[in-house]
C-alpha cells in the first residue's frame, strides 16, 4: 500500500493524464459545487437519501449536503447555467457519502458526463472514453447491464398497471424488491373484507362534491383510484408466473457477444412480445462490434441496479484481487436525472468516472 | 455506599400503575417530602433515590448514567437513536400502558388501504402536486424509517407536539402516524389506521442502565 507523498503524487500524475486524455476527446472541465441544496436531493430520491448524506443545517436553517456523487453535480451545473444543448463535461473532484455504519467515505473521481446527447453512439463514447486510461491494467473485466431492458420486459408481462409501476419504481431497492415479489406471487395487497366494507362507503362519497379536498386529495381523485384497484387482474397463477419470469431474467450473466441472441430467444421462450427489444438491444450490439473484442465484456440483466437513478445501460470496470473486487471505473445513462432536479423536460444524459484512490493502488 | 437511583413517570395513568407495580414488589413508595415535591422514597429502605420525571427523560437519564433504573414506555425508547440502546437495557415488559404506533390515514381514502397503496398515492401525489406527501407525527424516527422499510420513499416529517390527529383537517399534513391504544380518539377525528400499518406494538416497561443490570436490587423484580 503506498503512503502520503507518494500517493498525492501518483494522483496528480494520474489526473493530469487522463484530465488530457478527456479533453482531447472534447470534454471540458468544469469545476463543480461541493455543496447542494439537500431539498433538491431529497424532493428527487426521498428522505432515505439523508442516510447516505453528510448533511447539515446552516445558520439560516437551510440542508445542505456535501455532494455524494458528482454526476449530480454536473447536471445541477447544466441546469444552473441554464444549457439548452449537448454538453460534454469532464471534472475532477471528491465525492462523499456514509457507509450503512455511518462512517463516512471519501472518493476521488475523475469523470465524464455527455448530457442532451442526441447522438446514437452516446453510449460508445462515452464508454470508451472512461474505459481507454485502464485499459492496460491486466486482468480488467467489465460488467454492464441495462435498466431500460428490465423495464421492457416488465412492460411485457401480463400485470396490472400499478403492479408495473411498483416493480419499476423499486428496482434499485433490492431488499424491497424482493418483497415485492413476494406479493405479487400472494397478491397480498387486497384486501377483500376491507374492499367489502368500503365498496359500500364508495356511494357516499360518489354523492359528495367531487372537488372537494380530503387531506390534499380530491374526492374525484379518491373515487377513481379505488375503482381503478378492484378493476385490476387478481390471478395468483399469473403474479407466481410472472415473478417466475421476472427472476429467470435475473438470472441471466453472459458474455457480452451471446446478449442479443439470448434475451431474445429469453423474450420468445416466454411467450412475450420481442416487438421493442430487438430495437432497443441495437445499441449493445454496437457497443459489442465496436470494443467487444478489446475488452472481457460480461452482460448481467441484475447488474446496476443499486444507484436509483439510472434509466439504460450501466457499466463497471473492475479487476479481482485476493477475490475482492476492486471497482476501478463506473457509470450509466441517467435520462430522467436533470428533470428530477428541475430541468424542464427529460434528457439523455450519460457519464461515468474513474475511481482514483483504486487506481493508485494497483 | 451510593444509593440506588430510580424513576418514575410524573403523571397520568402510567404514574398510578408503576406505583402499583411497585407496591406489588414490595416497595412501598412514600412522598416524604410532600404530595407535590418530585423527590420519592421507599418505605423501609435507605438505599433508593426516587424521583419522578417525564417518561421521555426517564430514558435520557438512564443512558447519561444520572438513574440506574426507571419506567418508561418502550416506544421512547425505540424512538431514541439505536446508540441508546447499548447504554439502556429493557429488563422486563409491563403489563400496562400497552398502546400501538400506527399509520392513519383520513378514513374517505377509500383507495389507501395498506402500505403498498400509500407507497403508490405518495408516487401520484408528487406528480400531480409537485411536493411529497407530509406525515405529521411525534415519533419521526420510527415513522421514518417504518416508511422506507415498505418502499414509501415519497413523503416528509412534520414534527408534532400533540392533536396530531388534527393535521390531515388543518392543510399542516395528509396522514399521521400516532400512538393509540383502543384506536377511538382516531375514529372520532375521522381517520382510520392502515392495515398493514403497525408499527410498533408498545408497553410500560422497566429499563435499567447497562452498568446496572447485575445489581442484587434487581432481584426484587424477578
Amino acid at each position: 500500500m503506498k503512503k502520503g507523498l507518494e500517493k498525492k503524487k501518483l494522483k496528480e500524475d494520474f489526473s493530469k493524464k487522463i484530465l488530457h486524455y478527456f479533453k482531447k476527446r472534447k470534454f471540458n472541465f468544469t469545476d463543480l459545487d461541493l455543496l447542494i441544496d439537500t431539498s433538491l436531493l431529497t424532493e428527487r430520491s426521498g428522505e432515505q437519501f439523508k442516510k447516505t448524506t453528510l448533511t447539515y443545517r446552516d445558520l439560516l436553517g437551510k440542508e445542505v449536503s456535501l455532494r455524494p456523487d458528482l454526476t449530480v453535480s454536473t447536471a445541477l451545473k447544466y441546469i444552473q447555467e441554464k444549457k439548452t444543448k449537448e454538453e460534454r463535461f469532464c471534472y475532477y473532484g471528491t465525492a462523499y457519502r456514509l457507509n450503512k455504519k455511518g462512517d463516512l467515505k471519501v472518493f476521488d473521481q475523475l469523470g465524464c458526463e455527455l448530457i442532451n446527447s442526441l447522438n446514437k453512439n452516446s453510449s460508445l463514447i462515452l464508454l470508451d472514453t472512461i474505459l481507454e486510461p485502464i485499459k492496460q491494467i491486466k486482468k480488467l473485466q467489465i460488467n454492464i447491464g441495462d435498466i431500460g431492458l428490465f423495464k421492457i420486459l416488465i412492460e411485457s408481462l401480463d400485470l396490472p398497471e400499478r403492479w408495473k409501476l411498483r416493480l419499476i419504481r423499486h428496482f434499485s431497492r433490492r431488499e424491497y424488491f424482493s418483497d415485492l415479489l413476494k406479493r405479487l406471487e400472494t397478491n397480498y395487497d387486497l384486501d377483500q373484507v376491507t374492499i367489502d366494507v368500503d365498496t359500500q362507503r364508495l356511494k357516499d362519497l360518489e354523492q359528495m362534491d367531487q372537488n372537494k379536498i380530503i387531506a390534499g386529495r380530491t374526492v374525484a381523485e379518491i373515487v377513481k383510484r379505488f375503482k381503478k384497484k378492484l378493476k385490476d387482474p387478481r390471478d395468483n397463477y399469473k403474479g407466481k408466473k410472472n415473478v417466475k419470469i421476472i427472476k429467470n431474467f435475473l438470472n441471466i450473466k453472459i458474455p457480452l457477444q451471446r446478449t442479443e441472441r439470448v434475451i431474445i430467444d429469453f423474450f420468445y421462450k416466454n411467450k412475450l412480445s420481442a416487438k421493442d427489444i430487438k430495437n432497443y438491444l441495437k445499441k449493445i450490439i454496437f457497443i459489442n462490434k465496436k470494443i467487444g473484442k478489446k475488452y472481457s465484456i460480461t452482460f448481467k440483466t441484475d447488474f446496476g441496479r443499486n444507484t436509483e437513478y439510472y434509466t439504460g445501460l450501466v457499466f463497471l470496470a473492475y479487476i479481482k484481487k485476493k477475490n475482492q473486487i476492486i471497482e476501478l471505473a463506473r457509470g450509466g445513462e441517467y435520462n430522467n436525472l436533470l428533470k428530477t432536479l428541475g430541468y424542464k423536460k427529460n434528457i439523455p444524459s450519460l457519464g461515468g468516472a474513474i475511481n482514483l484512490n483504486q487506481l493508485i493502488n494497483l | 455506599m451510593n444509593k440506588i437511583k430510580i424513576a418514575l413517570p410524573s403523571k397520568g395513568r402510567l404514574k398510578e400503575e408503576s406505583l402499583k407495580f411497585f407496591q406489588k414488589k414490595n416497595l412501598k413508595v412514600v412522598n416524604a417530602f410532600g404530595e407535590r415535591n418530585y423527590f420519592f422514597n421507599i418505605k423501609n429502605n435507605n438505599q433508593i433515590e426516587g424521583i419522578y420525571l417525564h417518561a421521555k427523560e426517564i430514558i435520557e437519564r438512564i443512558n447519561d448514567g444520572t438513574l440506574d433504573m426507571g419506567i418508561s414506555g418502550l416506544d421512547l425508547l425505540k424512538e431514541f437513536p439505536e446508540i441508546y440502546s447499548q447504554n439502556v437495557k429493557l429488563l422486563q415488559k409491563l403489563n400496562f400502558g400497552f398502546a400501538d404506533l400506527v399509520v392513519a390515514v383520513p378514513k374517505d381514502w377509500l383507495d389507501v388501504q395498506n402500505m403498498a397503496d400509500l407507497e403508490e398515492v405518495s408516487f401520484e401525489f408528487k406528480e400531480k402536486y409537485g411536493r411529497r406527501m407530509r406525515v405529521a407525527t411525534k415519533y419521526p424516527n420510527l415513522t421514518e424509517a417504518f416508511f422506507l422499510s415498505k418502499g414509501v420513499s415519497q413523503f416528509r416529517i412534520m414534527p408534532s407536539l400533540g392533536a396530531t390527529e388534527s393535521y390531515p383537517f388543518t392543510g399542516s399534513a395528509e396522514l399521521i402516524t400516532d400512538i393509540t391504544s383502543t384506536g377511538s380518539t382516531l375514529k372520532a377525528n375521522n381517520l382510520r389506521v392502515i392495515t398493514d400499518g403497525n408499527i410498533l406494538k408498545s408497553s410500560a416497561c422497566l429499563f435499567v442502565s447497562k452498568k446496572f443490570l447485575n445489581n442484587k436490587f434487581l432481584k426484587h423484580f424477578k
